[in-house]
C-alpha cells in the first residue's frame, strides 16, 4: 500500500484499466441487448411465447372454466358461445385450449434448469480436470446417448409411476448428458487462456477458478445451450404427456388432450386441431427466440 | 473396409451390455419389489411372493442378471404378462411392421430432402430458398403427433385423398399397405426434412464454388450432367452423415406416430408394455430399439465410409 498522497503509478493505471474493462463489458451486455430487441425472430418469439405465459397463468380469469361440462352442449363446433366449439363433455376448448399451456410450461423450464446445473456441474468437473476424469464422465455420458431420450423415459416413468415432479427429474436427468458436452467444450476453450492461468497461479482454490472464472466467461453458450434444450423440453414434455405418461384427465394439458380427443378427430376435428396449433405455435416461438439469441451472439 | 465393420461391431458388446446393465437395474432392481410394482398395491403378499419366485426376482442381484442376460441371448424372453404370448415371436413380428414403416419413411424422405435442399442450394439467397429453408426448419421443431392429426384432418378427414388408418382390411393385397403407409411416413419425413435439406444444401452451395464445376460448365456439359454428375454426389457425404446423426430422432418419432396411427408395430407395443406394467415384454422393445439404433448408427458410418475414398482407404 503507497502511503496517502502518493500516487502509486503503477496501482492507478490497473485500477483505470479495471474501470474501462468493466465500462467496455457493460458497453457490449447493452449493446446486445440492443442488438436482440432489433432481431425480428427474437422478439416475436418472446412475444409467442409470453403469450402462453400469461394464458397460463391468467387465462381462467376470463374464459370459461375448463374443466366445467355441460352434458347437453358436446361435440358443437366452433359457434359465438363457444369460439373454438366444445369436446366430447361438453367442455370449452377455447378455454382448455389457453389454460393448456400451463403443465408444459410448468415441466419444460424446470426441466432444462435442472438439466444446465447438473450438465453445468458434470462439464465444467469434465472439462476443467481433463485426463481420466473427463475420459471416465464422457464414457458414461456416452452410455446415457446410447438409448433415444423418449425410449428411456418411458421406461423410467412406466416403472416409477407419473407425476409431474418425476417428469421433471426424468428429463432433465436425460439432457444432462447433452448440455454437459456442450459446457465441457466450452470450458476446454477457455481453460487455457491466460485469465485461467493468472487465477491459478494466485493460487486460487480450483472450484474458485471454475466458478468465478470460467463461468462467467462461458455465459454465452450456456444461455444459447439453455434456449435450445427449452425447445427440445417443450417437444419432449408434450410427447411424454401425449403417450401417455403425464398428467392424467381431466388435465387440459395439450398433449393429454390430443391423445383423448383424436377419437372424435372425423367428427370434430376442432377439439384436436386448436390444441395442436398451440403447441405447434408455442414450440416455434422457443426456436424462434434460440434463433434470435444465437445469431446475435455469434455476431 | 471390412475390419472397419469389425472394430465398430465389438464396440457395440460393451456399450450393450452397458446399456443392458441399465435396463436391467431400472426394471429390475430399483423398482424394489418387482412383483408388488406388476401386480399394484391391491394384491395379497402371497400373491407378490408367487409372482417373485417365478419372475427369479428372490435371488441375489448378481445371479439374477446373469440369467436375465443370459435368457436373451439365448432367445428364452418369457411370455407377455399382458397378452400371454411368448415375447420373442411378438416383439419380431412388430419389429417387422416398424421396419417396413421405417423402411419406408426413409425412402420417401432421403430423395425428397435432397430434392428440396440442392434445388434450394442451387437458387441460393432467392426468396425460394430462404422460404423454403425456414418453413422446413420450423417443421423439425414441432411434435409428431401435432403434425400428424394436422394432416389426418387435411387429406384424410377433409380431403378424403389417403385412409386415417395404417394399415389395410385384412385380406388386401400387401402392396395396399403401403398406401396405407404414406400418411403416417409424412410426419416423419417433415420431422428430418429440415435438417436433411439444409445440409444438401449446404453441399450444393459448396460444390458449385470448387473450379471443377466452373471447368464442367465452361466445356459445354449441359445442365443437368453437371447437377448429377458433380454436385449431387457430392452433396451426398454429409446428408448421409446427418441421416446417420438423426436416428434416434427418427425411433422416438417412430414410436410416436405408431401410437398415433394405433400402428401394430414396436413403438406402440412398448408404450402399451410401460401402461400395463408388462416388464418382461418392455424390456425386450427397449433392448431391441437400442440395437436397432447402434446398427442404424453403424449402417449410417458405412454408408459415409463407402461414399467418402479417403475414409474407405484409411480403413
Amino acid at each position: 500500500m503507497a502511503p496517502a498522497g502518493v500516487v502509486d503509478d503503477s496501482r492507478t493505471q490497473e485500477m483505470q484499466a479495471d474501470v474501462a474493462a468493466a465500462l467496455e463489458q457493460r458497453r457490449q451486455r447493452r449493446y446486445l441487448v440492443r442488438a436482440l430487441l432489433r432481431s425480428p425472430t427474437f422478439v416475436i418469439g418472446v412475444l409467442i411465447v409470453l403469450f402462453w405465459v400469461f394464458m397460463g397463468i391468467f387465462s381462467t380469469a376470463f374464459t370459461q372454466s375448463p374443466l366445467a361440462q355441460h352434458p347437453f352442449a358436446i361435440l358443437q363446433s366452433p359457434s359465438a358461445a363457444h369460439w373454438f366449439g366444445t369436446d366430447d363433455l361438453g367442455r370449452d376448448v377455447l378455454a382448455r385450449t389457453m389454460a393448456g399451456a400451463r403443465t408444459v410450461l410448468i415441466i419444460a423450464p424446470l426441466a432444462t434448469l435442472l438439466a444446465l446445473l447438473w450438465g453445468g456441474i458434470i462439464g465444467l468437473i469434465a472439462g476443467f480436470y481433463r485426463g481420466i476424469t473427463d475420459d471416465i464422465i464422457m464414457r458414461l455420458v456416452d452410455v446415457l446417448l446410447a438409448l433415444p431420450v423418449i425410449i428411456t423415459s418411458i421406461l423410467i416413468l412406466s416403472l416409477f409411476g407419473k407425476s409431474l415432479a418425476i417428469v421433471i427429474v426424468v428429463i432433465g436427468a436425460l439432457f444432462t448428458p447433452v448440455v454437459s458436452r456442450t459446457i465441457r467444450s466450452a470450458v476446454i476453450g477457455e481453460r487455457e487462456r491466460e485469465y485461467v492461468m493468472a487465477a491459478r497461479l494466485r493460487g486460487e482454490r480450483s472450484a474458485f477458478v471454475m466458478a468465478r472464472e470460467i463461468l462467467p466467461n462461458i455465459t454465452q453458450p450456456i444461455i444459447v445451450e439453455g434456449t435450445v434444450r427449452l425447445g427440445y423440453a417443450v417437444f419432449t414434455a408434450a410427447t411424454l404427456s401425449f403417450l401417455g405418461f403425464g398428467l392424467g384427465p381431466p388435465s387440459p394439458d395439450w398433449g393429454l388432450t390430443i391423445a383423448t380427443e383424436r377419437v372424435d378427430l372425423q367428427s370434430a376435428p376442432w377439439t384436436v386441431l386448436f390444441p395442436a396449433f398451440a403447441l405447434a405455435s408455442l414450440v416455434v416461438g422457443v426456436n424462434l427466440i434460440t434463433d434470435g439469441l444465437s445469431s446475435v451472439f455469434s455476431k | 473396409m471390412a475390419r472397419l465393420i469389425g472394430r465398430r461391431l465389438l464396440l457395440m458388446v460393451p456399450t450393450l451390455i452397458l446399456v443392458s446393465i441399465l435396463v436391467f437395474a431400472l426394471a429390475e432392481v430399483l423398482p424394489g419389489n418387482l412383483g408388488r410394482s406388476i401386480l399394484g398395491p391391491y394384491a395379497t403378499q402371497q400373491q407378490v411372493d408367487i409372482l417373485n419366485h417365478h419372475l427369479g426376482a428372490d435371488k441375489p442381484l448378481y445371479e439374477r442378471y446373469a440369467v436375465w442376460a443370459g435368457h436373451f441371448v439365448t432367445g428364452h424372453w418369457g411370455a407377455s404378462l399382458q397378452l400371454g404370448t411368448p415375447v420373442f415371436s411378438t416383439v419380431m413380428r412388430a419389429l417387422g411392421n416398424s421396419l417396413l414403416l421405417a423402411g419406408f419413411a426413409l425412402v420417401i424422405i432421403v430423395p425428397t430432402s435432397i430434392l428440396v435442399g440442392v434445388y434450394a442450394g442451387l437458387r441460393r439467397d432467392s426468396l425460394l430458398d430462404r422460404a423454403i429453408t425456414i418453413s422446413t426448419l420450423s417443421m423439425t421443431v414441432i411434435p409428431e403427433f401435432v403434425s400428424g392429426v394436422i394432416l389426418i384432418v387435411v387429406f384424410a378427414v377433409t380431403l378424403h385423398w389417403l385412409p386415417v388408418s395404417a394399415m389395410p382390411p385384412q385380406g388386401a393385397p400387401f402392396v395396399d399397405r403401403f398406401y396405407y403407409l404414406i400418411l403416417p411416413a409424412i410426419p416423419l419425413m417433415l420431422l428430418e426434412l429440415g435438417y436433411i435439406a439444409r445440409m444438401a444444401r449446404v453441399g450444393t452451395v459448396q460444390v458449385l464454388a470448387m473450379p471443377y464445376i466452373r471447368t464442367a460448365v465452361l466445356k459445354g456439359l449441359p445442365r443437368h450432367r453437371v447437377i448429377f454428375g458433380h454436385v449431387l454426389r457430392n452433396a451426398l457425404v454429409p446428408t448421409v452423415t446427418v441421416i446417420g446423426s438423426q436416428v434416434g430422432w427418427l425411433i422416438g418419432g417412430l414410436v410416436v406416430v405408431e401410437f398415433l396411427f394405433v400402428y401394430p408395430g414396436i413403438g406402440n407395443m412398448m408404450i402399451n408394455a410401460a401402461q400395463f406394467h408388462d416388464v418382461p415384454l418392455l424390456e425386450a422393445c427397449v433392448l431391441v430399439v437400442a440395437v436397432l439404433y447402434m446398427l442404424s448408427n453403424l449402417i449410417a458410418d458405412i454408408v459415409v465410409a463407402l461414399l467418402n475414398p479417403r475414409i474407405r482407404m484409411g480403413g
